[in-house]
């Protein structure tokens, strides 16, 4: 679009939104050219902060009749490139729609604006007995419609399931500016489940501009354990050995040598820094029967060689774990300038296999990698270490990361357990799909976004998106 | 076993042996314009709108082998024609389960349940389909097969191809085959049960187990003539209870002190085999075939008295199961009401549903009256016009169940 052509939509959308709301300066618009997946970067041409639904609608259509390309953006924490203007135009940015509209504890549900973080609402909630159960680690800082967007995960989903199994309905302005609402407040409403269908699209099908959300009774009680092992291996082997008895606990997150030794820096918390792996095992539920689960978890690891399982005396020392464990990409920085972390999911059998292959990938490339992950749902997080400013080593990361991906292809897995596709991992959607698979996704996406005006490039390889060619392995924010 | 059934206008029935043969029938039917009705194991034929298109019925029951069961990971890769019992009994070897109460499990087939998104009294505490599904195969209806999701329990690459086809009826693919996410079998389950003197009585405990410390698999209601045999008092509250042996005997004790606060009578803890054939009717009530119609009601769990308030006043003799937790109620009309189907939902049911959000939809009519999409599937406030156009691209020739769902 010409110059004059985008001097005219600002103006439309300034006199649409107000000045303070419309911003088209470069140095503005710094911030809106990436996410939290920093390798590739593309500036807006325009910003604007709707306040209402009505207005997301009316920017929308007018994006629609000035021919130019839209994408939505909660807090920005997206690690594939969900919020990346690919090919510029107008970013809309919804943190301004930040309201709790309604709690309904009889009717078990919240109604919040997109832009709510995370962790307001169960702050929100807090003394109801109730909570909101997806707890993606950079809960302080997300917001619910980018949970939506992406189907975040957390820690605790290995018990509570995805943000996906928590949203009843959503209210969304379509790519063409409509207005609509997906299922709702009551359950099993008519025809398909459109709000399943629109969950975890990346921005790409509908905006959403208001969820409404399950709420989860507060378990009774927890207990908190930290399991420490001498070697990987038996600590991958005891989270196979769970799952293979039937046990599930609420969370089970693994955090390996390199990790603890960064955490122990910044947080003191007394992790053991000659243990090669930790577990961070959390069960909850009754307490007339956690005290046996808690027995059953310690009797499980010590079978597996854990030297020590230690319990959370407190809820306070029970807190404390779990800001190390959400705050742990915060420590990296310890370790060394630059990191790249991936987001692969194997069955968990295949965690001891995978958990050596990572090893063994480290040592072929000469990289350095840490492992930080939500062990219990086989979801991966190895974190490589590096430092920019090395080519070559930046190079071997990039071969490194898609290494591990490929593995886990080759297991049986995912190359994207919470993250997302995004722009990052485009290129991998042609090994984990079939091309039938990938045309009826593109088949959707017409259903839906017929022009492809709404995050155009994003999540599928077609319609001319063939991923970034990434030449910089980029540092993440937390997850 | 073929399908005769009277509900669909069938000419010949082909039981495919492979996948390449449903994609074959399926290209075929694309270029004939055939209707095909993807059958499973034939227990919800009447559900939706009357098809008059003849057609053939593509039934799926001879593909029903497991492709992978990792018991160690949780999770089994099966084809959609096995049927729900052999599923569990396969899962129940290995100590675990899908939690979806489906009724007439002997014949209902995976696929089938999963198109018609089937759930029964625990989907309170378990959830439904969607909990559950996380990798499907199917074929639309220009005869392509699709995939989405895969075989490991978190996983968010791609469209979630899952959601979109539960529930769809079989009208945007037939699905062929599906991998779920496992629970660990229950290895016990209590039934603590109350008497309810009045709906405004069944609103107050209700609304008092949102703070319950316990924690129910189901919250299930039951009232009106079909219930007689099991119980002498009116109406009955039951809490469904599963998980260690510790925890349930706390949980029975627990709500019965809550239930005594709420100055309910005649609490009772059901002995282990009447608690499994309470919990055996009450996943087989909304397949009764001895019924003139059998509705759904979907609203907020607090509407769930207004909607039995509602039914008793259509016919004081209606029998209703409500999944009261959930806000979901079957209702089953020995008679078929006077007023007809359309009045009496415009008259009495949807205006009581519309006041808490939710929806009336046919389950069963035998009669076959008044079988029209709206009287059917209801909800006009929601967006089938979106649905129409995802129904355009994955089944253009409109072959695939024609007239039975909600699209235009």
């Amino acid at each position: 679009m010409t110059e004059a052509g985008l001097n005219q939509v600002a103006d439309q959308l300034r006199e649409l939104l107000g000045s303070d709301r419309v911003l088209t300066g470069e140095s503005d618009l710094l911030v809106y050219e990436c996410d939290g997946f920093v390798i590739e970067k593309n500036s807006p041409d325009i910003a604007v902060f709707p306040t209402s639904t009505r207005e997301v609608s009316e920017v929308v259509k007018l994006c629609n009749a000035s021919d130019i390309p839209f994408l939505p953006r909660g807090a920005g924490t997206s690690l594939a490139g969900g919020c990346l203007p690919v090919g510029g135009g107008v970013i809309i940015v919804l943190t301004r729609m930040n309201t709790i509209l309604d709690i309904n504890l009889r009717d078990g549900y919240a109604i919040v604006q997109p832009g709510v973080v995370n962790v307001r609402l169960t702050e929100a909630l807090k003394g109801s007995g109730y909570h909101y159960a997806p707890d993606p680690s950079s809960q302080g800082a997300c917001t619910i419609g980018g949970n939506v967007a992406t189907n975040s995960g957390g820690p605790h989903t290995l018990k509570y399931g995805v943000t996906v199994n928590h949203v009843l309905g959503v209210e969304v302005v379509m790519a063409d500016g409509q207005i609509a609402y997906f299922g709702g407040r009551a359950q099993d409403g008519p025809g398909l489940d459109l709000t399943g269908t629109v969950v975890g699209s990346e921005g790409t099908l509908v905006i959403a501009t208001e969820v409404c959300v399950r709420i989860t009774k507060d378990p009774q009680g927890y207990r908190t354990m930290l399991a420490v092992f001498d070697s990987v291996e038996d600590a991958t082997n005891a989270i196979s050995g769970f799952v293979a008895e039937g046990i599930i606990p609420a969370a089970m997150e693994m955090m390996d040598q390199g990790i603890i030794g960064a955490l122990e820096q910044a947080f003191e918390f007394g992790f053991p820094l000659d243990a090669d792996a930790v577990l961070l095992i959390e069960v909850d539920g009754l307490e007339a029967s956690l005290d046996e689960q808690r027995d059953e978890v310690t009797r499980l690891c010590k079978m597996h060689n854990a030297r020590e399982v230690r319990l959370a005396k407190d809820e306070a020392e029970r807190q404390k774990l779990w800001k190390c464990r959400k705050l742990a990409f915060g420590a990296i920085g310890r370790l060394s300038p630059s990191y790249c972390t991936q987001d692969g999911v194997v069955p968990r059998s295949k965690l001891p296999h995978i958990l050596a292959r990572i090893r063994e990938i480290g040592e072929q490339y000469d990289i350095q990698i840490v492992n930080v992950f939500h062990a219990g749902d086989g979801n991966l997080h190895p974190i490589l270490l590096f430092d920019e400013r090395k080519e070559a080593e930046v190079q071997r990361v990039l071969k490194a990361s898609g290494e591990i991906l490929d593995e886990c292809l080759a297991c049986g897995g995912s190359v994207t357990g919470e993250h997302g596709i995004g722009v990052e991992k485009i290129s991998f959607m042609n090994k984990m799909f079939q091309p039938s698979d990938l045309e009826a996704m593109e088949r959707l996406r017409i259903a839906f976004n017929p022009t492809n005006r709404l995050s155009p490039d994003k999540l599928l390889p077609t319609a001319g998106a063939c991923g970034v060619e990434q030449y910089h392995p980029g540092r993440r924010a937390a997850l | 076993m073929s399908v005769t059934h009277e509900s669909l206008p069938i000419t010949e029935t082909i039981r495919p042996n492979s996948l390449e043969e449903v994609m074959e029938t399926l290209q075929t039917a694309s270029q004939t314009g055939e209707a095909i009705y993807p059958v499973g194991g034939g227990t919800s034929l009447d559900y939706g709108c009357p098809a008059r298109q003849p057609g053939t019925a593509l039934q799926l029951t001879d593909l029903s082998k497991v492709i992978e069961y990792p018991a160690e990971d949780m999770t089994i890769t099966v084809q959609a024609g096995m049927t729900i019992r052999e599923l569990s009994n396969i899962l129940a070897e290995r100590g675990q389960q899908l939690p979806l109460d489906a009724p007439q499990a002997d014949q209902a087939t995976i696929g089938g349940v999963l198109a018609t998104n089937t759930s029964g009294p625990r989907r309170f505490g378990f959830g439904t389909a969607r909990d559950y599904l996380i990798g499907v195969q199917a074929v639309d209806g220009l005869g392509r097969i699709f995939s989405g999701g895969g075989r490991v329990v978190k996983n968010v690459a791609g469209y979630d191809f899952c959601k979109m086809l539960i529930g769809s009826l079989g009208t945007l693919g037939v699905i062929t085959q599906v991998t779920f996410k496992l629970k660990p079998r229950s290895t016990r389950r209590t039934i603590v049960s109350c008497q309810i003197d009045d709906l405004e009585q069944l609103e107050s405990v209700l609304a008092s187990m949102i703070q319950s410390q316990t924690y129910p698999a189901a919250l299930e209601f039951i009232t009106g003539p079909k219930w007689s045999d099991l119980t002498d008092d009116e109406n009955r509250l039951f809490a469904i209870f599963e998980g260690p042996d510790t925890d349930l005997e706390w949980m029975n004790q627990q709500v019965a002190q809550e239930w005594q606060q709420q100055g309910v009578h005649n609490i009772t803890t059901l002995g282990a085999e009447e608690a499994e054939n309470l919990f055996s009717r009450l996943t087989e009530f909304p397949a009764d075939e001895n019924t003139a119609l059998t509705l759904k009601t979907n609203v907020v769990p607090s509407g769930i008295t207004s909607m039995i308030q509602a039914a008793r006043e259509l016919d004081s003799k209606c029998s209703i199961q409500a999944h009261a937790g959930s806000g979901i109620a079957n209702l089953i009309f020995d008679e078929f009401p006077a007023e007809g189907l359309s009045r009496s939902l415009t008259g009495f049911l949807r205006p009581a549903t519309a006041n808490h959000h939710g929806n009336v939809t046919v389950l069963r009519n035998p009669g076959g009256q008044e079988m029209t999409r709206q009287s059917v599937w209801g909800g006009l406030d929601h967006p089938f016009w979106m649905m129409d156009r995802i129904k355009q691209q994955f089944d253009p020739q409109n072959i695939l169940n024609p007239e039975r769902f909600v699209f235009a």
